[in-house]
């Protein structure tokens, strides 16, 4: 126990350490750039330093007319995209805007006359993509100066240099991966890069309900939103609320993730065990509940667990209702089953409707990954004379929790933001007794997800979904660091072999 | 040669499309209405739209976004949704916020007066600052009471006290939901207490008062002994429906929306009245409740902002109201169609107006909804861990009357 927890500890600190190595790399790689691109300039010749002006002076230099002339055609559709396009944006962006939008109606064309006002939003995204766009003409500015240096090295050792129609056809051989990368490599930043810095810089604005754009103008408010945050104050008891929500968010995540994980994999076991009869049947049925949209299974199953549904219906006439109430676990007053809306008896239900919707799934992967254990290896040690325990314990468990591992840590992650099963089964017909969680929107069974979904949606609070929703990635990326950190390292892979 | 000649088709082709999209002059226009069930009516509308006016053609399609979810639909963003929306009149708050709301600023005067003038509860919904920002469409989304005839007499609907008795002596229920804060406001404002909304959004509220001539305990005590009465059920509304189908609720309120199941369990035996009194610290009170509309707002973004405007006043008007109750059953809120015999003699609708007198317009800001549901599922349940009344109060109040962020 003693070993395990000092491997733990020494394992906890190489996280650190290694990012640190990771900054240090950087700056030196960073150094010798721009060492090696002055020592370029220095050295080049004519065509080379001309290229500071015009880009193309380089190839026209080696009499690569045709690059010559892209070259330059890019760098000035550049400059004049530049300054007519994404620099109004620019300016504005130290404020985001400061004419507020006014219309006056005019009877006569029946029409809006608009005057020309600011759209925040869109100064803060063309922004963004203005300074990526800069960034991206200095790093091929720069980019080109060693490429044309390095084919002043070329034209003096004399070597071959390129027509552009060779150049052309190279992107179909040697460097066919640029032409296979560079459409997916243009669709992450677009689709990806650039709306999440939009939503990360989003946290650092007031963009909510009295200033939602283009109506309204919304401006930088530094870090604000992150000592409401912190300092509870957003509602009148955030931080209370928060610590509450995001303890059961944990706690939610780990119970689903376990229960989903060894339900799965137990159940795989059952049937395909030598003694079950019908297994296709068996596999069938619980597969049958995938097949239907999680949405619509979720809200019968909510309907059926109502404190008017049919469970609590069958469950009054069959006497398990007074069973629990004998029991202690409903009030005595109460004529049914608070299933959905005692915050306990909901979470417990939300945990096993949970492994209802998920087992299956688990139970399918797992499946698959037993039929890949080498039988070999469980027969021999069934001769060593382990029991079918051992077996599972030594062999089986083992294997299987190799191969989900990755599995394992994703779903935990995944559950960590399920939104659907909570918001499915609660909204609408869950209301908390807890008047502290109340005053802040908050739910017992909130997980921080929902509860940031109503706080923005119902609220349009945008500044503090991202503040949220940075709290969240935070907290995910925490796990998959420490998690994968932990296990599955490539090292141990011959363990299975 | 040939080729030369098919491109010069194709461009030709092109050229006569383009032109006829162009010299096309049908002026676009899209409307959300509320529910599958009103297309019939707004097809009906259109039509008749486009008959009264002959100089211009118009193409106007239909979207369904129920009433109470077009804020979110509109605020995803208000320059691509509809020119043309329905909403339930408490949205109007965000969506002016929002700046998605075009000034009514057309025929505004003959609409204020159309339904009842500046001071009718439509009217107010549909103001902001004292300018009109949406034209009322229904003045039936607030909420009363029906009851079967089989067990109360017209006299017994009076008081709560006396219903309760009767459910309590049929082992039937009066079902009411405590836990929703739009319920619970029946109670304190039918006491005298203040809850209102000021400009920054946030709420001004005195429900945990101790000066008043019933203070917020009283009320509160008031609320438990209800909820504590054997006739008495606290339902969402589902439930409400699901008792009333197997006959244990014999008396609720709720809005109209819900009054069509009554019917038909109830059938002759369906009734609809204001709501009764309650005692309070010895008194018999009045219970209060929020009048609701459901408005028909033009959007500030509309490239036909005046035509859309033209629109949503005939959508509105006299005729298209009274078709609506025709078709649909909804209370008008036109003053001219609702004193017509036929919807004056719809008992819902009856019931609402004689209600009008204790209700109010919602004008409440966010922060009231969360504290307030809470704080009837406190008093539902009984107030089991036996919390002070005045602690309870303050808590709520200091949750509805926090700034809005």
């Amino acid at each position: 126990m003693n070993t395990l927890g000092n491997r733990g500890f020494r394992k906890a600190l190489v996280l650190p350490m290694s990012i640190g190595k990771g900054f240090r790399n950087i700056f030196i790689s960073i150094a010798r750039f721009f060492s090696s691109l002055f020592h370029q300039i220095a050295a080049g010749d004519l065509w080379v330093k001309s290229s500071l002006l015009l880009c193309g002076m380089g190839y026209f230099g080696r009499r690569q007319y045709g690059k010559g002339i892209l070259a330059t055609l890019l760098q000035l559709a550049a400059l004049c995209l530049f300054p007519v396009f994404f620099l109004p944006y620019l300016r504005k962006f130290d404020t985001l805007g400061d004419v507020e939008r006014q219309t006056i109606f005019n009877p006569e064309t029946l029409k809006n006359e608009v005057n020309a006002f600011d759209d925040s939003f869109q100064i803060l995204l063309f922004g963004v993509v203005g300074i990526l766009f800069l960034f991206a003409c200095l790093i091929l500015y720069v980019k080109n100066i060693s490429w044309v240096s390095a084919l002043q090295k070329k034209a003096e050792e004399g070597k071959h240099i390129n027509s552009l129609r060779e150049d052309f056809s190279s992107l179909f051989h040697e460097k066919f991966h640029i032409t296979l990368l560079s459409l997916p490599v243009i669709c992450v930043v677009v689709f990806s890069v650039v709306p999440l810095l939009v939503m990360i810089l989003a946290g650092f604005t007031n963009f909510d309900r009295f200033h939602f754009p283009p109506a309204r103008l919304f401006t930088w408010v530094g870090l604000d939103n992150f000592h409401a945050l912190f300092e509870s104050s957003l509602t009148a008891t955030f931080g209370y609320s928060f610590r509450k929500i995001l303890l059961w968010t944990l706690i939610w995540a780990f119970l689903a993730t376990f229960t989903n994980y060894y339900g799965g994999i137990l159940l795989a076991l059952f049937i395909n065990h030598r003694q079950t009869r019908f297994k296709k049947f068996w596999r069938t049925a619980f597969v049958i509940p995938i097949a239907v949209p999680q949405f619509v299974s979720l809200l019968l199953v909510r309907n059926f667990f109502a404190n008017t549904g049919i469970v609590n219906t069958l469950f009054s006439q069959w006497g398990v209702t007074d069973f629990f109430r004998n029991l202690g676990l409903i009030s005595s007053g109460a004529a049914y089953i608070p299933f959905l809306t005692d915050p306990n008896w909901a979470k417990a239900m939300i945990i096993l409707i949970n492994m209802w919707v998920g087992i299956p799934y688990m139970m399918l992967l797992s499946t698959g990954v037993l039929m890949n254990i080498p039988g070999d290896l469980l027969e021999s040690a069934q001769i060593d004379g382990a029991n079918a325990f051992q077996r599972f314990r030594k062999i089986t468990m083992p294997y299987i929790r190799f191969v989900t591992g990755p599995y394992l840590v994703s779903s935990l992650i995944g559950n960590i933001n399920n939104f659907n099963i909570i918001y499915l089964l609660t909204n609408d017909i869950y209301v908390t007794s807890d008047q502290l969680l109340a005053n802040s929107n908050a739910r017992e069974v909130d997980l921080l997800v929902t509860w940031l979904y109503r706080l923005t949606q119902d609220f349009n609070n945008y500044k503090m979904a991202s503040v949220l929703g940075m709290a969240i990635f935070l907290i995910c990326a925490g796990f998959t660091l420490l998690t994968f950190s932990r296990m599955n390292q490539g090292n141990k892979e011959e363990t299975f072999q | 040669m040939k080729k030369l000649l098919v491109l010069l088709a194709a461009v030709v082709l092109i050229g006569v499309l383009i032109t006829s999209a162009v010299t096309d002059e049908k002026i676009q226009l899209l409307v959300w209405v509320g529910d599958d069930a009103d297309q019939e009516w707004i097809e009906g509308v259109i039509d008749g739209f486009q008959q009264a006016d002959p100089d211009h053609q118009f193409q106007i399609r239909v979207g369904i976004v129920p009433e109470p979810d077009a804020k979110i639909a509109i605020l995803q963003d208000p320059t691509a949704s509809a020119d043309v929306f329905t909403f339930a009149h408490d949205q109007i708050l965000e969506l002016y916020g929002a700046g998605a709301l075009q000034e009514i600023v057309m025929n505004s005067e003959a609409v204020i007066n159309a339904n009842g003038g500046k001071n009718a509860g439509a009217i107010q919904a549909a103001m902001m600052n004292d300018r009109l920002y949406a034209y009322p469409a229904t003045a039936d989304n607030g909420y009363f009471m029906f009851y079967n005839k089989e067990y109360f007499s017209e006299e017994d609907i009076l008081t709560l006290d006396r219903m309760l008795e009767i459910a309590a002596q049929n082992g039937k229920y009066f079902s009411y939901d405590l836990d929703a804060a739009w319920y619970l406001y029946s109670f304190f404002a039918g006491a005298g207490l203040q809850l209102e909304m000021q400009a920054d959004q946030s709420n001004l509220c005195n429900w945990n008062a101790a000066d008043t001539e019933i203070t917020g305990v009283q009320v509160a005590q008031a609320i438990l002994d209800i909820a504590a009465h054997p006739g008495f059920i606290n339902q969402s509304d589902a439930e409400f429906i699901a008792g009333i189908k197997d006959g244990s609720v014999i008396a609720g309120v709720n809005g109209a929306w819900n009054a069509r199941a009554a019917q038909e369990a109830w059938g002759e035996n369906y009734a609809a009245a204001k709501l009764p009194l309650f005692t309070v610290a010895g008194q018999q009170r009045q219970m209060a409740s929020f009048a609701g509309y459901k408005l028909v707002g033009v959007n500030a973004y509309s490239a036909n902002v005046g035509h859309a405007m033209r629109f949503a006043e005939y959508m509105t008007n006299y005729e298209s109201q009274m078709k609506r109750f025709e078709l649909r059953g909804q209370g008008p809120s036109n003053m001219q169609a609702a004193s017509s015999p036929a919807v004056m003699a719809d008992p819902a609708i009856a019931a609402l107006t004689a209600q009008d007198a204790y209700a109010q317009a919602q004008n409440v800001g966010p922060n009231y909804w969360a504290p307030a549901d809470t704080f009837g599922a406190i008093m539902a349940a009984g107030n089991p861990e036996g919390t002070d009344l005045q602690a309870l109060l303050d808590q709520m109040v200091a949750g509805i009357t926090a700034p809005v962020q």
